[in-house]
């Protein structure tokens, strides 16, 4: 596909026309991504998540530059969420990422949920992939701001960086489970505000080791550009640890499981929307409905008839 | 799924007056496009190349500032030399009557100036942008 060819030679222009075709689920979009996936899997995909107006943007803003002045091409998925009411969205995390400008080393692509749960789009990864046969050596992917639970993203990065912020809950909130179990590397931002100590030394008391990996505490201050440094090389030091123990290939599992799991999830969404198997589906719905069968043996019956879309 | 509309807003030049384009913003997001919004202080090329990355149907100009006519065309200038002159600009703000011609004739599809109802830029997106 030349589409694709023009990616793999580093076309900017390519990239963004082939990650919107896939967010648009276009005709050619399986062809391709199958056609650019043997030359992904270069690129660390660094994970940001934390709640809204904590400084992901902000802090990523400055690693994109921190990581320049290393020499790391870098790419950025930002996603916010689509309205779910009128199906639009203002993507505004970019406006805090400008600095780069036209830096040709830097590729950021905004990116709206358009109904998809969990923090991230359905394209997410995708586009993530995209970037990775662009040439891209160093990938941040940032979720809409999470809450308590929503951690997709630790399956699909091989690093998760959580951010927090001073005086935004007590001991007891870090003891709380879900997002607080997920970072390879947590990050106390906006020390400008003060009582990040209490705050880094809340985090640092939950921490474990898990696998030969403890998770640092970083502390950091986007607006004044402190603590960067660090961060970009506890982000470094969790590639090597990955690298040089089997974690890489054990992240890679995981992600590849979920993303085949996810594949066969949306076939069958699709194998039941066409219009013969749509009927029948909406047949076996009616018979749940009036109790002639129940929904555990009615899948079973028809994932054993089903028919793929070809 | 259904082909999205997406929009870079953004503002060239150094006027800081964002109000209009945020307006606009929020009228493109209820009518349930996607507007990619870059912010103050953009220069043409900073803006051609947030918009090739994001891959966006249209760009919408404002300025409030008198410095349009520098600003606009080399957008479309720009543009052009990358490959991207498909990709539609629109603009608004502060335009004197005599100006738009002439942006019209350097490439600008459209012009709203102030007082154009919502639902016009609405629509003149919807029906120009593939």
């Amino acid at each position: 596909m030349k589409i694709v060819e023009q990616v793999l030679k580093g076309d900017k222009r390519a990239a963004g026309k082939l990650i919107s075709m896939i967010e648009d689920d276009d005709a050619g979009a399986t062809e391709a991504l199958a056609a650019i996936y043997p030359h992904t899997g270069k690129a660390h995909v660094v994970g940001f998540t934390g709640p809204p107006g904590v400084g992901k943007s902000s802090l990523i803003n400055r690693l994109i530059r921190e990581f320049r002045v290393r020499d790391r091409k870098v790419g950025v998925v930002a996603v916010d969420p689509t309205s779910p009411f009128t199906g639009g969205a203002v993507l505004g995390d970019r406006i805090r990422m400008s600095d780069t400008g036209t830096d040709p080393g830097v590729f950021i692509r905004s990116m709206a949920t358009r109904g998809h749960s969990g923090g991230l789009a359905l394209a997410t990864f995708d586009a993530v992939k995209v970037l990775d046969a662009l040439g891209i050596d160093l990938i941040f992917v940032e979720t809409v701001g999470a809450g308590q639970s929503e951690i997709d993203i630790a399956s699909r990065a091989h690093t998760t960086v959580v951010v927090q912020m001073p005086q935004s809950g007590d001991a007891v909130q870090a003891l709380k489970a879900g997002i607080l179990e997920i970072g390879d590397i947590y990050v106390v931002n906006k020390t400008d505000l003060g009582g990040a100590d209490s705050m880094a030394s809340n985090l640092d008391f939950m921490l474990e080791e898990r696998q030969g990996w403890r998770p640092p505490v970083v502390q950091t201050s986007a607006l004044e550009g402190k603590g960067i440094k660090e961060l970009a090389d506890a982000i470094n030091k969790h590639y090597r640890y990955l690298k040089g123990g089997g974690g890489w290939r054990r992240r890679e599992s995981d992600r590849a499981r979920k993303e085949l799991y996810e594949s066969m999830k949306r076939l069958l969404a699709e194998a039941y929307s066409d219009e013969t198997e749509g009927v029948a589906f909406e047949e076996v719905v009616g018979a749940i409905v009036v109790r002639k069968t129940d929904p555990r043996s009615a899948a079973k019956t028809l994932l054993r008839d089903l028919k793929l879309p070809k | 799924m259904a082909k999205k509309i997406r929009v870079l807003m953004a503002k060239p030049g150094l006027d800081g007056h964002d109000r209009g384009a945020k307006v606009v913003a929020r009228a493109l997001r209820d009518a349930g496009m996607e507007v990619i919004y870059t912010g103050l202080r953009q220069s043409p090329e900073d803006i051609v190349e947030a918009a090739i990355q994001e891959d966006v149907d249209a760009i919408g100009l404002s300025s409030l500032s008198g410095a349009h006519m520098a600003l606009f065309p080399e957008v479309v200038k720009v543009l052009k030399k990358r490959g991207a002159g498909d990709i539609l600009v629109v603009a608004g703000g502060i335009i004197p009557d005599d100006d738009i011609p002439k942006l019209k004739k350097a490439g600008i599809k459209a012009v709203f100036g102030p007082g154009t109802p919502l639902a016009d830029i609405v629509a003149f997106f919807r029906s120009s942008a593939k």
